[in-house]
């Protein structure tokens, strides 16, 4: 017998070693130790059998056996269990290249998820949205802007009249009248939102999107719109981007500031000579901005001495054109699934 | 404006006497656009094929060729033999010469070759040949007077560069080479080298032989005048006819050169008269009037407007003020003197006639703008004495000037502490006063903490003490100015509920499969009449009085449209499946002529459902799937009372294969399969559509919800199939359980649907799963069987249906 339990030993350590899960472990338990069909427990029933004078020692070694047996399945259950995962411990091998099952999703159009990412900035920094009709009256989209009628600076616009006196918004700039005409400052606004200009080519559509900006209080300085718009450009292109101010012209700001960054593709290398997207010059027009004129807070009942504030607008579509590399705004409103299939959902 | 970099540089004096070598026109580019004056482009005028100026000096006919001749010109003092095709060609005359070994523009290089047997040295050119400009008459005629042996780059003043400046509206005093030389002079600490006008014009006495009256001194406060005799029409000097035509002017005379190349000097639009045109020798300056029309010297008839300024030669129109002469009036090949108007007119004036006429001039562009009225008599005099320059011209003694309107500049106080306030950078009081005198300010008084200043008569754009303190910035340099950030005041209520729902709403489609676009508002009539928007007639679509395309004049009613004319392009292109939606705005004339806008949110799919995956089920899409979505995007609202019925078909959708679906007190949209008349009609092919006014689901949407209990004891199920016949909505049944208000029932859902044998013809037979359950206890069998039957027999009753 004692024979036997040295081969019964020697036959659980082998096939532990073969086997590769627990159900095989099992098993062996089930055909060594089983309480109906186990090896080792005929064996035990087997003491019976034997002289008296035996047992004892017989049944002592049995024990010592089983629990041997129960200490290598224990074991061997440990190590299985903690190496799970390595692949011969697995049986058959999947191909994990093979595409997984999965539901097709829509993508969110790039423009909404530039507008977003500008709103998102902006919140962030502690303004609020706002917004405005895209039929806009005559006061709100030019006069009430400093633009009265028979002004050069209407020509800066080509608008889409819908009546004598209504036009589709050339800007999102009326936004900031009719917010000011409602409250007090302080005030830190943006509105985005469609604007028509009644032009159409390959950088110009007819209709596009902007996102307007404002802050009112007392002592805002064109320091601090050199420093919100700033900031903003830094966190809306994420890299390290130059910044540049030069002075420029809207009837609604003075001083008045056209903000540039640094030419995102040819990073205004010397050689870059005829860069497509910076013709060569090392900078691309982004914003427009500037102080809020005296004479629009006259048209909405502010004190200029008291107030002061900056204000800007961005086109939504320019920023995407930047970011996502593509020189043709018109892509935008084709809607081609081959174009906004290009986006991560 | 265009003008070009040597114009520019001559009119600058540097502080530095080595100055202007340092300058050059790509930091002149970068000074001025820093400065506001946004440069667009630097162009160098012509590549110098290394052309010189000759004489020729004898000319022989070809041997060999009928239209050859063979020329000869000296090359410091050496004879060469040129062979030449030109018509023009002659003994005596000054022509530009390429020598053997230069290559033209086009690529041909010049060659010693035979042509017909005769060696020519080189080649003689016409303009086209060197692109210089599209003149191919004859070889170039060159002045008398040009130096033969030197560069006809330099002889023509091409080694120059074109700079075009973007010249903002406020600024009309930079539409000007003076204008835009005063601004360097500003910005580097230089002087402004005005040309110099002769003595014997500037002393004369106010009086020529024509009367001057202004009838609108408002409209025209101001009219200078001279008389030139001798002044026959010719071309003008080379490097004058180069300089205009490089700020895009057309050359055409001297006459009419001068008065342009001054205008383009000094920003003062000038005039000439044929002077025997103007009969009565007054000029009468008046608004049109009664008066009709006039021709134009661009040969149009224009009618006139009764506010359109006239200059009148007595009665007679001769020109419309600012904007364009009259033909009558115009310098031709017999006029001999000139009557040169040199003028101040109203802006607005000017900008409504141009405007009226659809005619933009570079007269009317720098009227409407403002031009100097103190600067008439300069211009005036500058092109006389270009005149006097160039020939034979001889000034009438005396000039007409008639200034009832002269303008004080207003006295601006600057404080101090309104730029520190403004620009939040400290500038010292001698910087301040330092940045004002180099702009041509007047500085009348200063103090400890402001300033008077009194800006020069071109500077209209300097009213107030924000326009002084822009000034400043600019000249200063924004990029001196410190960005800072400023304190925010905290407060709540930042968020925003629409851009909120908004989100979630394209993120719940996204999910499901469906795409955004962005489509544009304009839609045309017909496509309005097809899809009149959710509550189809309310409103009448607003109409764009000056669409860019004719046939899509109105804005859309429904998002529907933008949603099918892409579906063409996607068919066209196969694909398998569309599935796109649109958030965005229709417009509507409300009533009392307002205009009305809505946020809607509309869907199409079409095709098969995509799945992505080796074996995965991919079916055709279905009314269930559309409806699905939009149940989907109610729940994520937080719409959880939708009502769905089959009333208020919308024409676009099939008659039998529609719902409508509201919620709380108040519809909110659609939902099918497109009209079978509607794809016809359009040729598309079978989809699925739903358009939602998104704006009411935001006002039904209830964000807030409290949480239930979670059952303590396991609800029942029993199922129950019916037939009832085929047009019975299966969601009655619900809402008539819902009604009982039986204490056991928690929920009955519909899982089946079925029609076909044995269910007999017009029957159909709907299954549903009854949940029950009791709060307090769990139910038994027993307890359920009894509800159970009660339930069975009483909606059979109600519904007239059997039992399957």
């Amino acid at each position: 017998m004692i024979d036997n339990l040295e081969k019964l030993h020697e036959e659980v350590t082998g096939r532990l070693e073969r086997c590769a899960s627990e159900e095989e472990i099992e098993q062996i338990r089930i055909d060594y130790l089983g309480r109906k069909g186990g090896k080792l427990t005929a064996l035990m029933r087997g003491l019976r059998e034997l002289p008296a004078d035996q047992r004892p020692r017989a049944g002592q070694e049995l024990n010592r056996r089983r629990g041997e047996i129960e200490g290598l399945l224990e074991t061997r259950l440990d190590d299985l269990r903690r190496n799970r995962g390595r692949p011969m411990d697995q049986g058959p091998r999947l191909d994990v290249t093979l595409p997984g099952n999965r539901v097709e999703r829509g993508r969110v159009h790039p423009l909404t998820r530039v507008t977003d990412e500008i709103i998102d900035v902006f919140t962030g920094m502690g303004f609020e949205i706002a917004r405005g009709p895209d039929v806009e009256d005559d006061y709100h989209n030019f006069e009430a802007l400093n633009i009265p009628r028979d002004h050069p600076a209407r020509d800066m616009q080509d608008t889409f009249f819908v009546s004598d006196d209504h036009v589709l918004r050339t800007h999102t700039s009326p936004v900031q009248i009719r917010i000011m005409e409602q409250r007090r400052p302080p005030l830190q606004i943006i509105a985005p939102g469609a604007v028509y200009r009644h032009d159409d080519d390959a950088t110009h559509s007819p209709v596009f999107h902007q996102v307007e900006g404002f802050m009112v209080d007392h002592d805002i300085s064109f320091g601090d719109l050199k420093g919100v718009l700033t900031l903003f450009l830094e966190q809306i292109f994420q890299d390290e981007v130059r910044v540049r101010f030069r002075p420029s012209f809207f009837p609604f700001t003075e001083p008045s500031a056209e903000v540039d960054i640094g030419c995102i593709l040819c990073r205004g290398a010397r050689d870059a000579g005829n860069c497509r997207v910076c013709r060569g010059s090392g900078w691309l027009e982004i914003l427009g901005s500037g102080m809020i004129d005296p004479n629009v807070f006259g048209f909405v009942g502010y004190d200029a001495e008291a107030f002061s504030g900056f204000a800007f607008g961005m086109g939504v579509e320019r920023i995407a054109m930047l970011k996502y590399g593509m020189d043709d705004i018109r892509l935008f409103f084709q809607n081609d699934i081959r174009f906004l299939r290009q986006f991560p959902p | 404006m265009k003008l070009t970099f040597n114009w520019l540089m001559e009119l600058v004096e540097f502080p530095d006497a080595a100055g202007r070598g340092s300058f050059g026109p790509e930091e002149l580019a970068e000074r001025l656009t820093h400065a506001g004056l946004e440069v667009e482009a630097v162009q160098p005028l012509a590549d110098d094929a290394g052309a010189e100026v000759v004489e020729v000096r004898g000319v022989q006919p070809h041997p060999d060729a009928d239209r050859l001749s063979v020329c000869e010109i000296h090359d410091d003092g050496h004879p060469l033999r040129i062979v030449c095709g030109a018509p023009n060609v002659r003994a005596g005359m000054k022509t530009a010469f390429l020598r053997v070994g230069s290559v033209l523009p086009s690529g041909q290089a010049i060659e010693r070759r035979p042509i017909r047997g005769v060696a020519s040295e080189g080649m003689l050119c016409s303009e086209k040949e060197l692109g210089l400009s599209d003149d191919h008459r004859g070889i170039m005629e060159l002045p008398g007077d040009a130096p033969a042996g030197v560069s006809l780059q330099d002889y023509l003043g091409l080694n120059d560069w074109m700079v075009e400046v973007s010249v903002t509206p406020n600024r009309g005093d930079c539409l000007s080479v003076l204008g835009l030389a005063r601004e360097i002079a500003a910005l580097t600490g230089g002087r402004l080298r005005a040309p110099a006008i002769p003595a014997h014009l500037r002393d004369h006495p106010p009086t020529i032989p024509v009367a001057v009256e202004i009838l609108d001194p408002d409209l025209c406060p101001r009219y200078s005048a001279r008389l030139i005799h001798g002044l026959r029409p010719a071309p003008a000097p080379p490097w004058l006819r180069f300089r205009l035509e490089a700020c895009g002017i057309r050359s055409i005379n001297h006459i009419v050169d001068v008065t342009n190349y001054v205008m383009l000097e000094t920003g003062q639009p000038l005039h000439a008269f044929d002077a025997q045109s103007i009969a009565s020798r007054r000029i009468v300056v008046r608004t049109a009037g009664e008066s009709s029309t006039l021709t134009t010297l661009d040969g149009s008839e224009r009618a006139l407007h009764p506010d359109d300024l006239l200059i009148c030669d007595g009665d007679i129109p001769a020109a419309l003020a600012g904007v364009m002469g009259g033909a009558g009036s115009e310098v031709t090949d017999e006029t001999e003197s000139v009557l040169l108007e040199s003028a101040h007119f109203d802006p607005l004036t000017i900008r409504r006639t141009a405007k009226r006429m659809g005619m933009h001039t570079e007269a009317s562009h720098r009227f409407e703008r403002g031009v100097d009225p103190e600067g008439t008599r300069y211009a005036m005099d500058r092109a006389v004495a270009l005149w006097e320059e160039m020939g034979e011209a001889r000034v009438v003694e005396g000039f007409a000037d008639v200034y009832p309107g002269a303008r004080r500049p207003p006295d601006i106080t600057l404080r101090y502490a309104s730029v520190k306030r403004a620009l939040g950078v400290d500038l010292a009081p001698e910087r301040i006063r330092g940045i004002i005198e180099s702009l041509g300010i007047e500085l009348k008084r200063s103090s400890e903490q402001d300033l008077v200043a009194c800006p020069p008569s071109f500077r209209f754009d300097l009213t107030r003490e924000a326009d002084i303190v822009e000034e400043l910035a600019r000249i200063h340099g924004y990029d001196n100015i410190p960005a800072t950030l400023p304190a925010v005041r905290m407060g709540a209520g930042q968020g925003d509920a629409l851009l909120r729902w908004m989100r979630k709403t394209r993120s719940l489609l996204v999910t499901a499969g469906l795409s955004e676009v962005v489509t544009l508002p304009f839609c045309s009539p017909d496509m309005n009449r097809t899809f009149p928007g959710l509550w189809a007639g309310e409103g009448k679509a607003v109409r764009v009085t000056n669409p860019l395309r004719q046939e899509t004049d109105e804005m859309r009613l429904s998002l529907l449209p933008g949603l099918v004319e892409n579906l063409h392009d996607h068919a066209e292109r196969r694909n398998e499946s569309s599935m796109i939606f649109e958030l965005n705005k229709v417009f509507s004339l409300a009533g009392g002529g307002g205009f009305t806008e809505r946020i809607n949110v509309a869907g199409l799919i079409r095709g098969r459902r995509p799945r992505r995956g080796m074996k995965v089920e991919s079916r055709d899409f279905t009314f269930a799937d559309m409806k699905g979505i939009v149940e989907d995007l109610l729940e994520g609202a937080g719409c959880a009372d939708s009502r769905w019925t089959a009333e208020d078909a919308p024409s676009v959708l099939h008659p039998g294969r529609f719902a409508s679906v509201a919620g709380g007190d108040g519809q909110l949209g659609h939902v099918g399969e497109i009209s079978p008349r509607v794809r016809e009609e359009l040729d598309l092919p079978p989809c699925f559509l739903f358009e939602l006014d998104f704006e009411a689901i935001v006002h039904y949407a209830r964000p807030d919800f409290r949480v239930r209990p979670i059952p303590r004891f396991p609800s029942v199920e029993r199922d129950l199939a019916i037939v009832v016949t085929a047009d019975f909505p299966g969601q009655t049944v619900i809402d008539w359980v819902k009604r009982l208000d039986q204490a056991l029932i928690e929920r009955v859902n519909i899982f089946d649907e079925y029609t076909g044998a044995p269910i007999s013809e017009g029957k159909k037979s709907l299954a549903y799963k009854v949940f029950y359950r009791s709060p307090e206890r769990t139910l038994t069998d027993h307890e359920v069987n009894a509800v159970h039957e009660d339930l069975t027999r009483r909606l059979c009753a109600e519904f007239d249906a059997t039992l399957r």
